[in-house]
């Protein structure tokens, strides 16, 4: 589903992603932790290419990003991006917000694009919020209507940004809640998160990166129980 | 002091006109002024420097030279090579035009970079092209931003226009100095002249205010 193959990105001299060798298959999920600045953001924006790449590859569906004769827009309506802080319209209703793109992109009609946007409120329990405006919502409502919004392009990867980190603690559960949802309905998804319980229970494989490198990665019970690197352990002992 | 209202009431049919074409002056640099200002707007935002280049230049040029110049230079230099002899309300539209656009010009950079950059990721990562994200997610929330300084920018035009009065242009200003000269007197004429550019800058604040509750409660 996405294959990356030696990536790096820099800002200037700063060298933030220094060789990064990732794949994902169908229906995985995949849990990225780390500490800040080890380049898990960054590394996650540069697989819809919201920052462009400095060297190597990144394969999403088979096609190449890194190539100039790509369409990035065809690639992006097939990944879905949820961002730590929401970044909703908020000139548009809520309804309108999930509409916006199916309807433009897509080129899906006004009716259909409503309807199905109501299914998705529903599955994220915000059917009653459809005319509301994202000022008038709590913070975990935004974020899970910003999970529908990108639902509503049929994604086949979601990508989530930090998507609890801007939440207040009592708001985290019911965000999680629908990504666990999502996990168990077949989507696959990459998660950057300091939701340590989040990817033990979800997590395919959970990824320890630092300083731009993949430190290590392994299923969760075992990378949690048994990290092999001194810089995992000590990362884990702080946050566990 | 004695106060001579039959001054004013003999020239009214005057200042009448006169408000008239200075109500005209202002709506052609206000309409003609966004649109080559949001030309030049988006143009000074380019991240090519060549691009770039002309458009800062502009601003530069008839943000940092006075419009009295440039009324003078667009009506004696730049119109009369095509057209003879020149007509001031030509030149001074197109001088209070140009000038307005500059200002316009940052207004909308401004607006439009003000928008949380979150706001852009959204939309692309939504699979929107550049223009739509533009279209239907940074402007309209961008436009609002830009009521305020337009509205000033307009008030700033429509007193601006007064300066045509130097090329002859037959606006208020024009006809308050027409009477001064005619009668030798100088309160009479131009105490009219401002009160009415008083009630027409008051309408246009009126007039932005209440566009911006619209949007507000929208």
């Amino acid at each position: 589903m996405i294959s990356v193959k030696n990536l790096k990105k820099s800002f200037g001299d700063n060298e933030v992603l220094k060789d990064i060798s990732l794949e994902v298959k169908p229906q995985e999920v995949v849990v990225v932790i780390g500490p800040s600045g080890s380049g898990k953001s960054t590394f996650i924006r540069c697989l819809n290419l919201l920052e462009s790449v400095t060297g190597g590859h990144v394969y999403v569906t088979g096609k190449d990003l890194t190539d100039k004769k790509t369409n990035i827009n065809e690639i992006r309506k097939e990944v879905g991006m949820v961002f730590q802080h929401f970044n909703l319209f908020p000139h548009k209703t809520i309804l309108e917000n999930i509409t916006l793109a199916p309807m433009n992109v897509r080129g899906i009609k006004k009716q259909e694009a409503e309807e199905k946007a109501m299914v998705l409120l529903k599955k994220v329990g915000l059917a009653d919020k459809a005319k509301a405006y994202p000022d008038s919502l709590s913070g975990g409502q935004k974020q899970r209507v910003a999970i529908a919004r990108a639902l509503a392009m049929e994604p086949k990867v979601m990508l989530f940004d930090e998507p609890t980190s801007a939440l207040d603690p009592e708001m985290v559960g019911e965000v999680l809640e629908v990504m666990k949802q999502l996990a168990k309905d077949g989507m696959t998804m990459i998660v950057v998160t300091h939701e340590m319980g989040f990817a033990r229970e979800v997590g395919d494989r959970v990824i320890f990166m630092d300083n731009g490198y993949i430190v290590e990665e392994n299923e969760p019970v075992e990378l949690f129980s048994n990290p092999q690197h001194e810089r995992t352990k000590a990362f884990l002992s702080k946050v566990l | 002091m004695d106060f001579r209202t039959d001054i004013i009431v003999d020239y009214m049919p005057f200042f009448i006109k006169g408000t008239l074409l200075t109500l005209g002056l202002s709506l052609a640099g206000i309409f003609i002024g966004l649109i080559l200002g949001l030309l030049i707007g988006l143009g000074k935002m380019s991240t090519n420097k060549l691009v770039r280049f002309p458009f800062v230049w502009y601003v530069n040029f008839f943000r940092g030279t006075p419009l009295l110049v440039q009324i003078l230079l667009i009506h004696f230099g730049i119109v009369p090579l095509f057209m003879s002899p020149s007509n001031p309300i030509v030149s001074a539209i197109i001088a209070l035009s140009l000038n307005a656009s500059a200002y316009i010009a940052e207004i909308f950079r401004a607006g439009i970079q003000s928008i949380d950059k979150g706001q852009m990721e959204a939309a692309r990562s939504l699979g929107m092209s550049h223009v739509q994200a533009m279209k239907l997610v940074i402007l309209p929330q961008a436009v609002k931003r830009m009521i305020p300084p337009l509205g000033n920018e307009f008030i700033v035009l429509l007193k601006d226009s007064s300066l045509a009065a130097i090329i002859a242009a037959p606006e208020l200003m024009y006809w308050g100095r027409a009477a001064q000269g005619q009668y030798i007197r100088v309160w009479e004429p131009y105490i009219t002249v401002a009160a009415i550019y008083l009630v027409l800058t008051l309408s246009l604040t009126y007039l932005m205010n209440y566009v911006e509750r619209r949007m507000k409660t929208e």
